[in-house]
Order: structure tokens, then C-alpha cells, then sequence
């Protein structure tokens, strides 16, 4: 897997955000919504590899940053899923029509920036599990630190601003939209998980649950599964 | 209303190490009750703890409140198992 991957932009609110690209030549292109938080750095590397290989089967992909995440100079604290639409939106106008978005987990909350695109999910998400595991990291390292901390007060504090939670700064806005945040319906998604998943799909795939690892891995498994099932997606 | 299919609270534990630890399933069936956790297993730190946590809410359809959590819980895959045996329970 040599195929190179291009360092393209887009533009939001005045800031240059990175969108990685590969085989963006291709007639039929793919956006990709990485997952959110922590999840996104253990599975990037699975991602890129997914790319690749699209590439290789004459398929273009996009990765964007969403404004605040990964290499984004956009403020934290001032991301929400509202922003990260607008954002995914002004980064899908560069893509050829008709429009193909494929989600992992968290990205499946905001992969309803338009209606113009047909949805492909990989274990999709609720929000309320993400701030529970971002949570209970937060507690867990308080508690090393002699400081004893509850859910109730993590969620009053970021009622009044902003807390952070694992390493991130997360608003007022982007807390109260994941309490309640889950994968928009829709008829024609074509919803995919692991083999080793007892949720409902219209497919399984083989593979580790990489975002529950310790630290980011690949798995080729995966990502090639992953590949043939969005090649033969965008080709039905 | 849980979307998951029938799952026992044993079975639902030992998938959740499957993927945590990146074992196989031969790996994960030899645990026994006795099997020692946290401290043993280094990949096992209190991230993985947390998204482990949450994984049983999310496949047992249950609510683990903070208090609930303390270190005995993971001392062993038995005292896991029970943990869970219970809060499906109730």
C-alpha cells in the first residue's frame, strides 16, 4: 500500500482546516467522518490504510479535520456538532456528486450535514456513551490525584462553560448535544458492524474493536473489509 | 428498550476483554473466575477501565453509577462477571 496521500485543505471560518486525500482523481470520491474524541487517534491509522486502498481500487476518499480536532487551530472549547456540520458541509463541496459519506462511531452523529448524500455507518455511537467513557477517565485521574469527582458535578461545571474531560475542552454547547445525540434515522444508510457486535446490521464485518484499545493499532482485517464493503457500496 | 440481541452478563464481559485486550476468543475462554485483572493485564489502565465500563451499559442495556466502581470490582474476572450478573438483575 504505496499510493500517496495528498495534505489538501478546506477553508472554515477563516481557518484552513486539513482534509487528507487519496486518489481524489478518481471519479467516484468518498468522505470520511473520522470518530470523535480519543477514538479518532486509535482508529486513524486504520483509516489511512482504508484510504489506501480505496485509492487502489480506483475509489477517492476525504478525511477532514473537524474544526478543533487533530492538527485545527479552531478553539476547542468552542467546537460543537452544530460547527463540525457546517464544517463537514464546506469540506463536501469540494467533492464530486453525487455525494458518499461513510462514518465511524461518533462521526455518525453529524453525517446528517446534508441531505444530498448517501450514508454508509460503521458501528455508530451514541453521545451519552462518549462523555460517559470521557467522564470516567476524568474521575479515574482525579482520583489518582487525591480529588474525588462525580458525573453530576463534571456536568454542572460544563453546564457553566466549558470542562475538560480527558484531554479535551469540551463547551457548554458540544456537552449538552452529546447527552442527547444519537445516529439520525434514516431509511437508506447502509449500517455495518464487527462480527463481534450483537447490534443489528446490514452487514458484519471481521475485526478488532480498536477503538477500546489501550493504545492506536491497525488491523488489516478491518480496513480491508472496510474497503471491499464501501467499494462495492458506491459501485451498487 | 435495548437494541442488542440476548446477551448473559458472562458473555458480554468476556467480549468486552476480547476487544479491549486484542485477544482471540480461545484467549478470552480460558479466563476463569479467578482470573486476575487490573494490575495484572497492563492494558487494562483506567482508560480502558472507563470505555469498558461503558461498553456493559451499552450491550447490557444497564446504568453503572460512580459509586458503584471501586477497585475490588476488577480484581478478578469472577468479581466482574458477578458485578454484572447483578446490575442486569435488577
Amino acid at each position: 500500500m504505496s499510493a500517496a496521500l495528498e495534505y489538501a485543505r478546506y477553508e472554515f471560518e477563516g481557518n484552513d482546516e486539513l482534509c487528507l486525500k487519496a486518489g481524489s482523481h478518481h471519479p467516484k470520491n468518498i468522505l470520511l467522518i473520522p470518530p470523535l474524541f480519543d477514538e479518532m487517534n486509535r482508529m486513524r491509522r486504520m483509516l489511512l490504510d482504508v484510504m489506501r486502498l480505496l485509492d487502489a481500487k480506483g475509489i477517492g476518499s476525504a478525511l477532514p479535520d473537524l474544526p478543533g480536532t487533530n492538527e485545527s487551530l479552531f478553539p476547542q472549547e468552542h467546537a460543537s456538532l452544530t460547527i463540525w456540520r457546517q464544517a463537514l458541509l464546506a469540506c463536501s463541496a469540494q467533492l464530486p456528486l453525487p455525494l458518499y459519506v461513510a462514518s465511524f462511531r461518533g462521526g455518525c452523529l453529524i453525517d446528517d450535514f446534508t441531505e444530498d448524500a448517501r450514508q454508509w455507518r460503521f458501528s455508530a455511537v451514541k453521545g451519552q456513551m462518549l462523555l460517559r467513557t470521557m467522564m470516567r477517565t476524568r474521575i479515574a485521574s482525579d482520583k489518582e490525584a487525591g480529588l474525588s469527582t462525580n458525573m453530576a458535578q463534571l456536568s454542572a461545571e460544563a453546564g457553566q462553560g466549558q470542562v475538560n474531560l480527558a484531554g479535551n475542552s469540551i463547551g457548554s454547547a458540544l456537552f449538552s448535544q452529546l447527552e442527547e445525540a444519537v445516529a439520525s434515522p434514516s431509511p437508506d444508510v447502509r449500517a455495518t458492524q464487527l462480527e463481534s457486535s450483537t447490534r443489528a446490521a446490514d452487514t458484519k464485518l471481521p475485526g478488532s474493536a480498536l477503538w477500546l484499545r489501550a493504545e492506536p493499532d491497525d488491523d488489516l482485517l478491518l480496513s480491508a473489509a472496510i474497503a471491499d464493503d464501501l467499494a462495492s457500496w458506491v459501485s451498487a | 428498550m435495548s437494541e442488542n440481541l440476548d446477551l448473559t452478563p458472562e458473555a458480554a464481559v468476556r467480549a468486552v476483554m476480547q476487544d479491549i485486550l486484542g485477544l482471540d476468543a480461545d484467549q478470552v475462554s480460558a479466563f476463569t473466575a479467578d482470573t486476575e485483572l487490573f494490575g495484572a493485564l497492563p492494558e487494562l489502565d483506567s482508560m480502558a477501565v472507563a470505555g469498558l465500563l461503558t461498553e456493559l451499559e451499552d450491550r447490557l442495556d444497564i446504568m453503572i453509577e460512580d459509586d458503584e466502581v471501586d477497585g475490588e470490582l476488577f480484581e478478578t474476572f469472577g468479581n466482574l462477571v458477578a458485578f454484572a450478573e447483578m446490575k442486569a438483575a435488577e
